[in-house]
């Protein structure tokens, strides 16, 4: 019995119609909630983190580890510092847990990060208090730091806006 | 002028029930051997007997043992297309192929027994230069492509003339390779067990021994399936070039052993393998087992036993052996006192720097290793029933080779 | 490549062909070198260092005959900084410094010293590592770049002093400053993130043996001859623990 079709066309109908189940499937599907972190910015635009914090990752990673330099605006420990979220009974928790900074986008994209099963995913409780000569006490540098290190950033991203970024809800 | 292989090949025809049977035993271990590698990631080493004493266990003893046989079992295609035995050239693509299955068996082994094997593409595109571990990466990888290359020259008739050069290629590549097996433990200068330049050679005589076990033990099972492998004058070859081997590498033993006990820096060493916990492993695992008995097979003239009986039991023999030299190598290397303070005796440590650290392999080791060799038995297997390697007769036309 | 002149030997061609042979050298020397000079050329500024530079050397002094039998404090110290908790299996357990006690063949004079680390300039662990993940700090700290390492525990054999360990099983409440998990080595690190904060801060193993006023451990630039690390080895005789090996080591000891 011929075919109604030719084969091609068959073919691109059925991709067609598979795309189109798949959008559905994920339309009206709402995005991943991430909870606001502490103060009113990040080390950079939100847009530019959602895009490339993975490379900054890697490229602070390097620079830290094998050259020592641990004065840069994007460290993993201040991530964690500003994003953490507290429970009812006012501990911290785990940013790479469900609903957490971190896991909220990872697993809505399904991108297995493994930083935490190195990497502390709560600040150390130290942190808050008084400066300890004998801990490293990063928080507090960096915070004067970063508005230092993002102005040129913003120059060098193009985002050169005078205008004070509102906070947006999530 | 030319080596064209007159010969018909032909593919692996399953037929006896020893093949089913082999078959599914195969599939078995390497379905739990997977389930060790997967329990093994995910709850850590620590469910292994290995500790911060011995950090390479019973896989590497496995892993290492099927790389140096793969890289022995090579043999059978180096000694028609290098040495121009023409009796071998029948076998020499079955050759080169269970070398090559030997080799993912045991690099598969390796990969699964690292802490981070989920790290494998940082290990193939980062590389420290300095370090003979990398450069044996890319000796692995190597061998397998050209064991590939080699494995073309001989199945296409066109290319036939290409087949020496690969074969002596694929010789070299294979003895660098084994090389660099065996510096891994000889560059060790941090370890008197293994601080020696004859490391390198004696893992070539135990590929030479291995391989060629390995090899002779898959022809004899494959010529029960088929029997077009074998011939007098093939086992007759393989008998005699099994009891040099094995003299060599017992050779390379002594003299590391008598060396060492000439240095006095060496002796706690050379009296805990030779006398103490490892006396035991070492003198009736790797000598007796591994050297003398199989030579004793080979040799003595008395015994009922064909060619073939004689060279299954000693293949046996010498690839248990094999292995108990690679266990008192890699691991007795590891459970032997490190020499901190010469001149003084640690009386305490809580990290048991004064005592001999035990290693007690665990099931996931022994799953993981056994899986590995069960792996590359089936790949060997799938390769030889999907391409032609298998000699259909055994006349092979005189034609004049190089 | 340059191509060799075929033809018979000829006064006119062989003056020829050294003149194409000179010009294609000079053209070669030019293309080779041109990218060394640009910079030059550009009067590109060279950035100043940040972070580690081999202008410090940072080590040890450990005086053997100060340490006492049966404290641990160097110990605790340290693993109660890096979060180090051990499981009660003391030969799975991390170890990044450890007590030995020792006995003298000859002359049966006991002796304890603790053992980490020896920060190697030639570290037979920076070696073997076939990623590169152990390395060498500009300032001499030998670590473990976790992130490149696949846990294959070359190193951790290659190491004559054992100081090295396999993280066996894992990990949880790291802290912030000391990440270290599953699969992968790790040993002493000088405690570098003292080190690089600011200020020259002390080591937790020395910090704690202080307190317990033993005062065993010194830490310092080696490569300062001001330094109380430099005057000390100036005035006294230092060792290194295998010094048989040559491996030129950060952490020296006194009265070994």
């Amino acid at each position: 019995m011929r075919p109604v079709l030719p084969s091609r066309v068959s073919h691109y109908l059925l991709l067609l119609a598979g795309l189109t189940l798949g959008c559905l499937s994920i339309a009206g599907e709402p995005g991943p909630v991430i909870p606001k972190g502490k103060g009113d910015q990040c080390a950079a635009e939100t847009d530019y983190m959602r895009r490339n914090h993975m490379d900054l990752i890697v490229h602070q990673r390097d620079d830290t580890v094998i050259r020592g330099i641990r004065d840069e605006p994007f460290s993993l420990v201040e991530c964690v510092d500003c994003h953490v979220q507290r429970d009812a009974e006012n501990k911290h928790i785990r940013v790479d847990e469900e609903g957490q900074f971190c896991a909220g986008c990872h697993s809505f994209v399904a991108a297995k990060i493994d930083c935490f099963s190195c990497h502390a995913a709560v600040p150390d409780t130290n942190q808050e208090e008084s400066v300890d000569g004998n801990h490293w006490i990063p928080n507090k540098r960096l915070m004067a730091l970063s508005s230092r290190f993002s102005a040129p950033l913003k120059r060098a991203l193009g985002h050169d806006q005078n205008e004070p970024r509102t906070a947006k809800p999530d | 002028m030319t080596m064209i292989d007159h010969l018909r090949y032909a593919t692996l025809k399953p037929g006896r029930l020893s093949y089913g049977v082999v078959l599914l035993v195969c599939i078995a271990a390497v379905v739990l051997g997977g389930y060790s590698a997967l329990t093994m990631e995910h709850a850590g080493h620590i469910i292994t007997g290995m500790n911060n004493h011995v950090v390479w266990g019973l896989p590497h003893v496995f892993a290492v043992s099927l790389i140096v046989a793969a890289s022995g079992a090579l043999n059978g295609a180096s000694l028609a297309s290098v040495f121009g035995l023409s009796y071998y050239k029948p076998i020499a693509r079955l050759s080169v192929a269970l070398a090559m299955s030997l080799l993912v068996g045991g690099l598969l082994v390796l990969v699964l027994d690292l802490g981070r094997p989920d790290r494998l593409i940082v290990a193939m595109t980062t590389y420290n230069f300095r370090s003979i571990f990398a450069w044996n990466i890319f000796l692995y990888t190597g061998f397998l492509f050209i064991g590939a290359c080699y494995l073309w020259m001989m199945m296409e008739r066109r290319f036939n003339h290409h087949i020496k050069a690969m074969g002596r290629v694929a010789f070299a590549w294979r003895i660098v390779l084994t090389t660099g097996t065996g510096s891994i433990f000889g560059f060790l200068v941090g370890r008197n067990a293994l601080d020696s330049a004859l490391l390198a050679p004696l893992f070539v005589a135990l590929s030479l021994v291995m391989g060629t076990a390995a090899l002779t033990l898959v022809l004899v099972m494959l010529d029960r399936w088929q029997a077009t492998l074998l011939n007098d004058q093939l086992l007759g070859s393989l008998r005699r070039l099994f009891v040099w081997f094995l003299i060599a590498l017992v050779y390379f033993s002594i003299v590391h052993h008598v060396t060492n006990l000439y240095a006095t820096e060496h002796h706690s060493v050379e009296r805990y393998t030779l006398m103490g916990q490892l006396s035991g492993m070492f003198w009736i695992g790797h000598i007796f087992v591994g050297v003398v008995l199989p030579l004793g097979v080979l040799l003595l003239p008395t015994m009922r036993l064909s060619n073939t009986g004689r060279l299954v039991i000693s293949a046996s023999l010498a690839l248990l052996g094999g292995l108990a030299l690679l266990y008192v190598v890699i691991i007795g290397s590891q459970s032997t006192p490190q020499m901190l303070f010469p001149g003084k005796t640690i009386l305490a440590s809580r990290f048991g720097d004064a005592g001999f650290p035990t290693y007690h392999p665990s099931v996931w080791e022994w799953g993981l290793g056994i899986g590995g060799l069960a792996l590359a038995v089936l790949s060997c297997l799938l390769v030889l029933r999907v391409l032609p390697l298998l000699p259909e007769s055994q006349r092979i036309e005189n034609v004049s080779s190089e | 490549m340059i191509k060799m002149n075929l033809e018979p030997p000829n006064p006119t061609n062989s003056l020829a062909a050294r003149r194409r042979f000179l010009q294609r050298l000079g053209l070669l020397s030019v293309a080779v070198a041109a990218p060394a000079l640009l910079p030059a050329l550009s009067g590109a500024t060279i950035t100043p260092v940040k972070g580690a530079s081999n202008k410090h050397r940072w080590g040890l002094l450990i005086d053997t005959s100060k340490c006492v039998s049966g404290c641990d404090a160097c110990v605790r110290g340290c693993h109660e900084e890096h979060g180090i908790n051990g499981t009660g299996n003391d030969h799975t357990d991390a170890q990044w410094i450890r007590k030995i006690d020792l006995q003298d063949d000859l002359t049966a004079k006991q002796s304890s010293l603790p053992m980490m680390c020896q920060h190697c300039d030639s570290a037979p662990c920076v070696d073997v590592c076939p990623t590169g993940a152990s390395f060498k700090r500009a300032d001499g700290v030998v670590l473990v770049n976790k992130h490149t390492c696949i846990g294959c525990r070359y190193c951790v054999m290659a190491c004559p002093y054992k100081a090295r360990s396999f993280i066996h099983e894992p990990v949880s409440n790291q802290k912030s400053w000391a990440p270290r998990g599953q699969g992968t080595v790790e040993s002493c690190t000088l405690c570098v993130h003292r080190i690089d904060a600011e200020g020259e801060q002390q080591p937790a193993c020395a910090v704690a043996c202080t307190d317990e006023a033993h005062s065993a451990i010194l830490f310092g630039d080696l490569s300062d001859p001001q330094s109380d690390i430099a005057k000390a080895m100036n005035k006294r005789h230092a060792q290194e623990v295998r010094s048989d090996l040559e491996l030129n080591t950060g952490v020296r000891y006194l009265n070994l």
